[in-house]
């Protein structure tokens, strides 16, 4: 349904260009929630931007596809893009709070979306905005709140119904619970689940989460540095990682694996995208980089069918799985 | 303002910069900015006319001249008889008025800059610093300052006080500070809470040292800022002052060569010579120091330029 | 709304300042060398009389009653009267007021709307050469001392092409029935042409200003970016969400410059002997008529604290996240 090839992204930033996207392919079959994961900063979320084409002033796509519907989004002019956004692709932000305008009823906010955007008539579009506060479990009465008159959960299913107003095939989601606390983030977490079944929505789920990812998702894409080091269904990734990038990942949420009190977090932070690293650009913090791995990056390989991963070493996977269960891994690392 | 030069410099290493290294290096001079270079170049002319006005200057500002004939020298076109501005109606010469007028102008601006500068800097410093009772009473008198009209204000001053340029001074330092003490004390609010800061008082330093040595020069910058401001702000309060017949006769400055030219029907008598040139210089000197602290704020919020 | 609390302090805070800014008049003019009475007394009047006179102003009394009686009377509205006019000042200063009030507002109002325009119209041009080449003019324009532009517009307008009235609010000989014919009349209208003019050319710069930064920073708020996200036109993502937003501040900017302009229309008024306040306190301290000039002072100083109240507050009743809180 969605088929991103190859997608560059490049910000200019006082004269030089910083690649926060090198080079990312991924899939979003249909009806399903597809996982983009990494720590912060690795261009994931500039990766999920890119499809709606609204970015920062100095960001430009340099290169890639984005198949989508049978057509490149990427080769679209604006008007025609324009066409898809919101009707066919849909954003739920990281922070509701301030993306919802302060000065406007949330209402006001769900009327102009659906009569500018969706054609709607007023009274229509009143009318339908009940009926989506009544989709995400909100009381219509709320219509005529401000957005500050709200609670962090409640102003998240705000941001849900808002997306969901044209019927989108595609909802791209930025790390949408991130700022909520955990019994809140559950929640919304399965409202999404329950209409995305309901809708039969495919759903890009930005998120530095992997428990979160482990929670919702079908498939799940690991970035790194710009790129994708591993990708594939949600239950083999996790159980299986094969890039010691997400190794260190799982490790770091001991509910999914490992007993309490085993963190193993990797060392270290992500190399600058200004100058990044030659060769596999995770290999300056991973345990098992061989000589190899500094000099040229490997590309991504099936590991088995519809499982891929970015490593020259993919083949020691069940053996390297073990080693990187242990603190002292990583703890070796500088 | 993120911990610049000035934070580094002071708790760096003390004594290997001089003093006024140091000084000038905490007030970021925005010299990268073309509008704050011109704002500077403007002033450094106007600075120059003001040390040798004595040479540039064609005639006595004050005398009523007179041609060979005993005529009197009055209304002269400009370039007539070698006058290069004209004359006034009362056979004055306009360009060596404006010449004369530049020292008064830049006397003013510069103290009362430094008065107000001073004056809220201090205020900001002690409120913001020690807060509790100290900072209630500041902010009040601020806030007394704010519900003075500030012209009608001097224009009262002016006509109880000796006339004088520095009336103007003196009411600029008696009100005008409220807005540099505000924005200071707000910034120091934020400095204090900063770890360098909270360092220095955990390790003992005497408050006297730490607002001097660790917050002063972090808010120098702004000073600098508002001062620039209050350099326009003086000029054009004394040129009101003067205009309005509340200045010192004795003294030309730009603002009574307006009041001349206005009370001698200048405007009907169509001697555009005599009334623009001075409010050109007014709004030189003034746009000048409006440049400069343009700058600054690029400097200081850098998010501007983006 | 602001919550009891909050505008009770604000009230206090307002009561309190007038408080202040009333007190230091009377002591500037009690304090200050020179006796208050100077320009009443006639010369060829007796030790006698003068002491009456004294009496009667009781400037015999000590500084605290007299200060007590001050207070007391501005409390019911008392001034005091005119010594060059004789007659009370509160009636004269409030005649006045009108005149001042629409020259302020008429001038402010002009310089707002086009401000705000141009101000968002910059912020979307930002970079570009219009924009670079407009700051340091508007920049120029704050620059200006008021009364020199209302000379240069005075000689341009009135004097070399006559197309306005060279001062005053009406024509010789102009009959008026009541104040609304006579302010909406063309000819008061042309006489109010150029000081507003001058003063709305003064003006624009803080609003403009203030609107350029303000879209500047509300253009990259994530509201806008969703709106973007959203496919909404740039009409509605530009103005009803940037501009709207980037609106607040300066309406209550406004305010102040309401209370900023009354003591800057000194001079203004001056150059176009427009019969407002600012030219009357001009005046009456030239002739030494002290009550009037004190009268004068008082109403500009309240116009001047009443709009800092009212910016405070406007801000609670225009934003919702404090309004409805």
């Amino acid at each position: 349904m969605l088929s991103v090839r190859d997608l560059s992204v490049a910000y200019r930033v006082s004269g030089d260009e910083m690649f926060a996207v090198d080079g990312a392919t991924f899939d979003v079959p249909q009806s399903s929630i597809v996982g983009l994961v990494g720590e912060s900063g690795c261009g994931k979320t500039t990766a999920a931007r890119a499809l709606t084409r609204v970015m920062a002033a100095n960001a430009e796509i340099r290169g890639g596809e984005a198949i989508f519907g049978g057509r490149d989004l990427f080769k679209l002019s604006e008007a025609e893009i324009n066409r898809h956004r919101w009707r066919d692709i849909a954003f739920i932000p990281q922070s509701a709070m301030n993306s919802l305008d302060p000065v406007y009823r949330v209402e006001t906010q769900l009327v102009e979306v659906l009569r500018q955007r969706g054609g709607l008539k007023r009274a229509q579009a009143q009318e339908r905005a009940e009926e989506l506060f009544g989709t995400v479990g909100i009381d219509p009465r709320r219509l005529r709140d401000f957005p500050h008159q709200f609670s962090g959960g409640m102003r998240q299913r705000v941001a849900i119904a808002l997306a969901l107003a044209l019927n989108p095939k595609l909802v791209i989601a930025d790390e949408p619970v991130t700022a909520l606390d955990v019994i809140v983030q559950r929640q919304i977490l399965d409202q999404l689940l329950d209409l995305q079944k309901q809708f039969g929505l495919s759903v890009i789920l930005v998120t530095h989460d992997i428990s979160v990812v482990a929670y919702v998702c079908d498939k799940v894409v690991v970035m790194y540095a710009g790129q994708v080091v591993e990708s594939g269904n949600v239950r083999t990734v996790l159980t299986e990682p094969s890039h010691p990038y997400t190794m260190g990942l799982c490790n770091a949420f001991p509910d999914l694996h490992a007993a309490a009190g085993k963190l193993a977090p990797i060392q270290g932070a992500p190399p600058s995208l200004m100058k990044p690293p030659a060769g596999c650009r995770f290999a300056p913090r991973c345990p098992f980089s061989a000589d190899a791995c500094r000099v040229d990056a490997p590309s991504l390989a099936d590991v088995t069918a519809g499982h891929n991963a970015a490593c020259y070493r993919v083949a020691e996977a069940p053996i390297l799985r073990k080693r990187a269960a242990k603190t002292e891994t990583w703890a070796t690392m500088t | 303002m993120p911990d610049g030069g000035g934070a580094v410099s002071a708790t760096g290493k003390p004594g290997s910069r001089s003093m006024i290294d140091r000084i000038f290096g905490s007030l970021h001079l925005p010299l990268r900015d073309p509008f704050a270079i011109m704002g500077l170049a403007i002033y450094v002319a106007f600075i120059v006319a003001a040390i040798f006005a004595d040479r540039l200057a064609t005639h006595d500002p004050t005398e009523i001249l007179f041609i060979e004939s005993y005529d009197l020298a009055s209304d002269r076109r400009p370039g007539e008889d070698g006058f290069v501005l004209g004359t006034t109606s009362l056979g004055r010469d306009i360009f060596s008025q404006l010449v004369y007028g530049s020292r008064s102008a830049l006397l003013i601006g510069l103290t009362a800059a430094f008065v107000v500068a001073l004056i809220g800097t201090l205020v900001g410093l002690i409120a913001g610093y020690f807060g509790g009772i100290i900072d209630i009473v500041l902010m009040r008198l601020a806030d007394i300052a704010f519900g003075i009209p500030f012209l009608p204000f001097v224009i009262v001053l002016a006509a109880f006080l000796d006339p004088s340029i520095w009336n103007v001074v003196l009411a600029m330092g008696l009100v005008l500070w409220r807005d540099t003490g505000r924005v200071i004390r707000s910034q120091v609010l934020t400095l204090r809470t900063r770890a360098y800061v909270e360092a220095a008082r955990v390790s003992g330093s005497s408050d006297l040292k730490i607002v001097f040595r660790h917050i002063a020069p972090n808010i120098l910058p702004l000073s600098f800022l508002y001062g620039s401001i209050a350099i326009g702000w003086a000029i054009l309060t004394e040129a009101s002052i003067s205009f309005l017949g509340f200045g010192d006769p004795q003294t030309i400055s730009w603002g009574y060569m307006l009041q001349d030219a206005f009370a001698s029907q200048a405007l009907s008598n169509r001697a555009y010579y005599w009334f623009i040139p001075p409010g050109l210089c007014i709004i030189l000197v003034v746009a000048a120091g409006f440049f400069i602290s343009r700058g600054y704020e690029e400097v200081l919020f850098p998010k501007l330029k983006e | 709304m602001l919550d009891l609390k909050q505008l009770g302090g604000r009230l206090l805070q307002f009561v309190f300042v007038l408080w202040a800014v009333v007190t230091i008049l009377f002591l500037m003019f009690r304090l200050m060398p020179g006796n208050p009475l100077a320009a009443y007394i006639d010369p060829t009047f007796t030790e006698e009389q003068q002491q009456i006179l004294t009496a009667k102003f009781g400037l015999d009394r000590p500084l605290w009653e007299q200060y007590f009686v001050y207070v007391g009377n501005l409390l019911r509205g008392e001034f005091g009267d005119s010594f060059f006019y004789r007659q009370p000042v509160f009636e004269r200063v409030l005649s006045l007021l009108p005149n001042t009030l629409i020259l302020t507002f008429s001038s402010l109002i002009v310089a707002y709307i086009f401000g705000i325009v141009v101000g968002a119209w910059l912020a979307w041009k930002r970079g570009r050469l219009v924009e670079q080449a407009a700051i340091p003019f508007v920049l120029t324009t704050r620059a200006m001392p008021e009364f020199w532009l209302g000379m240069l517009l005075l000689a341009l307008f009135s004097f070399n092409l006559g197309w306005f009235p060279a001062g005053g609010t009406r024509s010789p000989g102009a009959e008026f029935d009541g104040y609304l014919d006579l302010y909406t009349s063309v000819d008061f209208l042309a006489h109010l042409a150029l000081p507003a003019a001058t003063l709305a050319i003064y003006s624009q710069g803080l609003p403009l200003l203030l609107m350029r930064s303000n879209m500047l920073d509300v253009m990259r708020e994530d509201f806008v970016t969703m709106a973007r996200i959203k496919g909404l036109g740039n009409w509605t993502v530009v103005v009803r969400h940037a501009a709207r937003n980037a609106l607040l501040p300066v309406m209550t900017s406004f305010a102040i410059a309401v209370g900023y302009q009354i003591q800057g229309n000194v001079v203004v008024e001056s150059v176009f002997s427009w019969p407002g306040l600012g030219r009357e306190l001009v005046n009456a301290v030239s002739a030494s008529d002290y009550p009037l000039a004190q009268g004068a002072f008082v109403m500009i100083a309240v116009v001047v604290v009443t709009m800092n109240l009212i910016a405070d507050m406007l801000y609670g009743f225009l934003d919702p996240r404090v309004s409805r809180a």
